[in-house]
């Protein structure tokens, strides 16, 4: 197995010694054996799991399989049946584009409270307590919206404002929010300065400083972003149909649950076109997007277009989905969600109660360890089939005959293709089924986690594969190292920092998720959320929420702490997204 | 661009539809698919329409927790409830009238179900297996069976392997079925209607135990509904008469011969049972 080497070593030859005057604190005993930690904790979550690698093989599940696929052939397509499902795909839509506006709205006011005030005072010498303390609660309330996951927030809703697509617009906005506020704050932040210190030397005010030295520069990230995220919410709606609030999702579980394959094989084909050619158009944009930064170069006429279009869609979609607008913005709507959130306080303490979801806590835990560990096995071979045909385009030596790297190519359209496919489909729907092919419980709920976050992890690792410097992986080639030698010791080793960061963010992105799993029946505290939802008992409710809270942010803690470690912050920008615990903001195009 | 979101709520203004005349708002609680209920409601919308002189509309849910909601944020007028939900609903909105009911409701079975070729042949050997309730909040299928097992000394939560909860009867009928889980417990009306409109095979499924009698089913209308609007469905319902050709489509939709009437002391030992399970909380 390669070292585990982070970056610095490799650039200790050629960096004078000046700059290696900073001290680095030494390593804890855990982080000596990385290799035996994460088998012996991928181990744990096995067991904790119900981890049953037979019951995958076994030949219930082989039948189930067998069903499934049949099932696609042909996928149902008369008439009735399509036009049905015609009105829940445009729900869908419908409910992504209205939610994803309503996290923009409350996303940036929130996110401009929780910039440091630094943003726009570049030259003053502290800043104020009141912006301190606005700066603090504003990043509280965006990691509390982050930190419950749709799904969560739309039970809630579904509960305070009734059945249907208003409750998931809630949901995703909401939840979204907390995510759109936390990165913009970051984009912000690690804008380079040198505008905003020119307009405020000039003796701008902040909010001028802000709007004309801060803003346009960012203005191309954020939308880019919020493009990339429309796609997420677009695949969050479809499962929030799961509970009632409006999309696919809950025609979709009915198919499932009455084993009608058929069906079940024409809605996800029709989600799975769906969801990639948003994905495409939204590249697409993104790539423009990316390429015209700067204030001047993005023509007034194209951007006044973009907003019409946007509002327009939101248009549409309000009228389609019937928006009670004026029922949810009336007094009866907040004082039922009043009542409602009232009525959760205080949270049930009782000993019995929080006894019984201690098994709940660790089952979540292992699903959210489990299925992100097979993520990164299922990505890693994905990915480097994916890969592979630039990384042997830089091989000076042997250029490959016609034919193989036809293979190649062939082999990486496949990858690409089953990383898509793995992708599209939420967790929830993967659980859904895999708890037929494996029986209830965790072990469905970690499969079903591997497998999509393989697809978002195979992505991923491929890019980053792609842009491993190939300076080694050369030399070892012309030194007559096989293909897998110089993968093994050449690429993967210097890819290997990257690889880890976004697989521990991708934890914390699994832990929301598994925390909703039991919400189908695949383990974790999900099921008891359901149950107490369904017997009002919202004390409870409030117990689990808190509970899931204080899971996720423990999780974001340790995954940042970890990634720390790896990484040694270049830039002041990669310095205060660190302190986020997030990826750089370049990168977030790349998610 | 944010300025101009600001502009999308303006834009979003969609004129309410005015209720204006007497409409009355009918759901009821998703213990079969969405299409079932659906055929099975139409028939007797159009009855209650041509009797009552009300709009009448049909408003499906997914959840059988938000039929009580609805009733109790006035969104509902009239729905299908189970016992417990009956129950719930009473407790929330505290003025919730049970109006009539199908004759069959006043004395409900559920039947424990395993597939044909399972060992067990009393309620004892069930101890171990996986479990199918149907919704969490059925009185049929998750309510008076626990009820039920626990006066026999089972505890569902400590001596099945795993309980799951299917979310409806046909669903919990089709996983025993296909064994998807060892035992199941599921309504006698709908088990029934499952075996005659050959939806599950006979001999792939067996009963295994019959529940004593309890309370279940009753359509409902809000309390502070027009008591005059009340009277008349409490009586298009009463006169509903199976010899008439008309009416006999849509008992048979219904699964009965003739709806009576009922009062909410007949749930009393449906929420006490309620409070001895643990679902119901003082």
């Amino acid at each position: 197995m390669p070292p585990l080497r982070p970056a610095r070593f490799t650039a200790r030859s050629s960096v004078p010694q000046a700059a290696l005057a900073t001290t680095w604190p030494p390593r804890p005993w855990l982080l000596r054996w990385p290799g035996l930690v994460v088998a012996v904790v991928v181990a744990l979550a096995y067991v904790g799991s119900e981890g049953n690698v037979s019951a995958l093989f076994s030949l219930e599940a082989r039948k189930t399989l067998a069903d499934f696929l049949r099932g696609f052939w042909p996928p149902a397509h008369d008439a009735a049946f399509l036009s049905q499902m015609v009105r829940p795909l445009f729900e869908t839509v419908a409910i992504a584009v209205l939610g994803i506006t309503l996290a923009m709205l409350l996303a940036l006011p929130l996110s401009l409270l929780a910039t440091s005030p630094v943003t726009w005072s570049p030259l003053a010498d502290r800043p104020s307590t009141p912006a301190r303390l606005a700066q603090a609660a504003a990043r509280l309330v965006l990691n509390l919206m982050r930190s419950i996951p749709e799904l969560i927030w739309a039970l809630l809703f579904v509960r305070a404002v009734g059945i249907g697509p208003a409750a998931g617009v809630l949901a995703i906005g909401i939840g979204y929010a907390g995510v759109l506020g936390k990165v913009f704050a970051e984009v912000f932040e690690s804008l380079p300065r040198q505008t905003a210190e020119g307009l405020a030397a000039a003796g701008a005010s902040p909010l001028k400083v802000f709007v004309f030295g801060v803003l346009p520069g960012a203005m191309p990230i954020l939308g880019s972003y919020a493009l990339y995220r429309f796609d997420c919410a677009l695949r969050a709606s479809a499962v929030l149909g799961l509970v009632g609030a409006g999309g696919l999702g809950l025609q979709l579980e009915l198919s499932l649950k009455m084993f009608d394959y058929h069906e079940v094989a024409a809605q996800v084909i029709a989600l799975f076109l769906l969801v990639a050619s948003v994905d495409q158009a939204s590249r697409l944009i993104r790539r423009r997007l990316q390429h015209s930064r700067g204030l001047l170069r993005q023509s007034l006429p194209n951007r006044l277009i973009a907003a019409a279009i946007w509002i327009a869609a939101c248009g549409a979609s309000g009228a389609f989905l019937r928006f009670p607008l004026g029922e949810l913005f009336s007094r009866e709507a907040a004082r039922s969600i009043w009542g409602f959130a009232s009525a959760m306080f205080p949270p049930d303490l009782s000993r019995g109660f929080l006894a019984g979801l201690g098994p709940a806590v660790l089952e979540t835990i292992s699903i959210s360890i489990l299925g992100t560990a097979i993520a990164a096995v299922l990505g890693i071979c994905l990915a480097y089939f994916v890969a592979y045909p630039s990384q042997r385009e830089g091989a000076a030596v042997a250029p490959s005959a016609g034919l193989e790297r036809r293979l190649m190519i062939a082999a990486s359209w496949l990858a690409r293709g089953a990383l898509n496919l793995a992708r599209t489909l939420p967790e929830l729907l993967w659980a859904l089924m895999f708890i037929f092919v494996v029986g209830l419980g965790p072990f469905a709920g970690a499969l079903a986690l591997g497998l999509h976050t393989a697809g978002v992890l195979g992505r991923l690792y491929a890019e980053v594969l792609e842009e491993v410097p190939e300076g080694p992986s050369l030399a070892l080639r012309a030194s007559g190292a096989t293909g897998s030698a110089t993968a093994w010791f050449a690429t993967l080793p210097q890819a290997l920092p990257q690889l880890i960061a976004y697989t521990l963010y991708r934890w914390e992105v699994n832990i929301r998720a598994s925390a909703v799993m039991g919400v189908v029946g695949a383990g974790g505290l999900g099921k008891a959320l359901l149950i107490s939802l369904s017997l009002f008992q919202h004390h409870r409710s409030l117990t689990l929420i808190a509970v899931v809270i204080a899971l996720v942010a423990a999780v974001d803690l340790l995954s940042g702490w970890l990634r720390s470690r790896i990484h040694k912050p270049a830039s002041r920008g990669e310095e205060s997204a660190r302190r986020w615990n997030a990826p750089p903001a370049a990168s977030a195009t790349a998610w | 661009m944010t300025k101009r979101l600001f502009l999308v709520p303006i834009l979003l203004s969609v004129p309410l539809a005015a209720a204006a005349e007497d409409t009355l708002r009918v759901s009821a609680i998703p213990d079969e698919s969405p299409t079932e209920l659906q055929r099975k409601f139409t028939p007797l919308g159009a009855y209650l329409e041509k009797a009552t002189g009300a709009k009448v509309s049909f408003v499906p849910v997914s959840d059988y927790a938000a039929t009580v909601e609805g009733l109790a944020a006035k969104k509902l007028d009239l729905v299908w409830y189970g016992g417990f939900t009956f129950v719930q609903a009473r407790r929330r909105t505290g003025t919730a009238i049970p109006l009539v009911q199908r004759e069959e409701d006043a004395q409900f079975h559920s039947k424990f179900i395993v597939p044909a070729n399972s060992k067990a042949k009393t309620l004892a050997d069930l101890k171990g297996s996986t479990f199918a309730f149907g919704s969490v909040s059925s009185t049929s299928g998750h309510l008076m069976p626990r009820y039920f097992l626990l006066q026999n000394g089972i505890d569902p939560d400590k001596d099945f392997a795993k309980v799951a909860y299917s979310g409806a009867h046909d669903v919990t009928a089709k996983w025993v079925e296909s064994g998807k889980v060892q035992a199941g417990v599921l309504n006698e009306s709908v088990l029934e209607k499952l075996f005659e409109e050959k939806k599950l095979d006979k001999s792939k499924v067996r009963v295994l135990w019959t529940t004593p009698a309890y309370f279940d089913y009753n359509w409902t209308v809000r309390g502070d509904l027009d008591p005059k609007l009340v009277a008349k469905v409490k009586s298009a319902f009463l006169e509903l008469d199976y010899s008439n050709p008309a009416h006999k489509t849509i008992l048979d939709l219904q699964r009965t011969k003739r709806f009576i009437p009922t009062s909410p002391a007949n749930y009393a030992s449906i929420e006490q049972a309620a409070k001895s399970a643990g679902l119901l909380k003082d």
